[in-house]
């Protein structure tokens, strides 16, 4: 493992700060504490509490089901390389199904972080590589807060499906449990969606 | 199949024919729903069902239908979909039922999401494989450990109530705010 320069909490204080007003699939664990811990509740934040293996494919669902939504942006997943790893097959079904609004934040550290450390296989994987090859419409793989910026431009402002693999340190934010029932937190997603473009009664 | 086209099970029909009439009954059923996201893995029971989504008459402007290569990730697709208000149906076998199980209750029974899933039932008479028993004949055992509403067809219902009562789960999902389970017996018993 190397050590990188980005810390999870600024890169989640950088996407918050990019797409304030985008559906956001936050995955599990560290990633879902510290952004609540940097950025707060917040109704377009989307929590997974649990569901290891399925960010993206919540967030992929999203993206298809908003296709044609007016007044909401971009879908972001913003996922572990361990939770990645446990439903890898996703990659295939982005690829194939091509949601444009769709953009993936994988924060790699190289490590199961909320579970002790132990080493994800993330190190040996060109996972940029893979989502191509998957047929994305774009990958990128950053180490710096300027590449991080500059990717994140291109990937608000381009056709996705896109990935964009963050390699972080496994530096970590002091905070605590979250322990929301996860019905309101449905609930509220839901609340904040209807807010921002009110759904065609079928 | 509905009403008059309905055919009683016990006048002697071949078993291709119960896969027929069965079919057409769980097809009616979902188009009733009008599902705007169909998603489905590989079924030879399902065949005729998948067939009439993928490249049949199902096949239809403004749905997307597509594979889901595990079933848990099928979960996770349609616990986004529903939250953006789309109306999604899975279609698999229950031989899945034990990769998707984690998946439902973090994310459908937790998040309180009405999933409709129509899950074909396999390992029983008439069953070809000599070992998918040893995971569909617990199909039921499961969803009950794991407190998922099922409901079942097969020849206890004639076959004239199976259109209505699939289309009734779909309400019945929404109305108690979680996961339900259609399990449809196409092999005969």
């Amino acid at each position: 493992m190397t050590v990188a320069d980005l810390d999870r909490a600024d890169v989640l204080r950088f996407i918050d700060a990019a797409a304030p007003d985008s559906p956001m699939v936050l995955g599990l664990g560290g990633i879902a504490r510290e952004m609540l811990a940097v950025a707060g509740r917040k109704g377009n934040h989307f929590i997974s509490l649990d569901a290891m293996g399925q960010t993206v494919p919540v967030a992929l669902g999203l993206a298809l089901g908003l296709e044609h939504r007016a007044g909401v942006g971009k879908v972001i997943a913003i996922e572990g390389d361990g939770s990645l790893l446990m439903g890898l097959s996703v990659l295939s079904t982005v690829g194939h199904l091509k949601p444009d609004r769709l953009v993936v934040y994988v924060l790699d550290n190289g490590v199961y972080l909320a579970t002790g450390g132990q080493p994800t296989a993330s190190a040996d994987i060109d996972l940029a590589a893979v989502a191509i090859a998957c047929s994305w419409r774009g990958a990128r793989d950053v180490r710096t807060a300027d590449e991080l910026a500059a990717a994140t431009d291109w990937a608000l402002t381009t056709e996705g499906p896109v990935l964009i693999r963050v390699r972080i340190s496994t530096a970590q934010l002091p905070a605590g449990y979250f322990l929301e029932d996860p019905a309101i937190l449905a609930e509220d997603f839901r609340r904040w969606l209807r807010a921002q473009s009110p759904q065609k009664e079928p | 199949m509905t009403g008059a086209g309905a055919v009683a099970e016990d006048a002697g029909e071949t078993d291709q024919q119960v896969l027929q009439q069965r079919s057409a009954a769980i097809i009616a059923g979902i188009e009733a729903i009008d599902p705007d996201h169909v998603l489905h893995l590989a079924s030879s029971t399902l065949k005729i069902v998948l067939s009439h989504f993928i490249d049949g008459p199902g096949a239809k402007p403004g749905r997307r239908v597509f594979a889901m290569p595990r079933e848990e990730e099928g979960v996770a697709i349609a616990a986004g979909l529903e939250l953006a208000g789309a109306r999604p149906v899975l279609i698999f076998q229950d031989n899945g039922i034990g990769n998707l199980l984690t998946a439902l209750l973090t994310l459908g029974q937790a998040y309180h999401l009405p999933l409709l899933a129509v899950v074909s039932r396999r390992g029983g008479l008439g069953e070809y494989n000599s070992m998918i028993h040893t995971i569909s004949e617990r199909a039921e055992a499961l969803l009950d450990a794991a407190g998922v509403r099922w409901f079942q067809l097969d020849a206890r219902t004639p076959v004239s109530r199976w259109t209505a009562e699939i289309e009734r789960a779909w309400a019945f999902a929404r109305a108690t705010h979680r996961p339900v389970f259609v399990l449809v017996n196409l092999m005969g018993s």
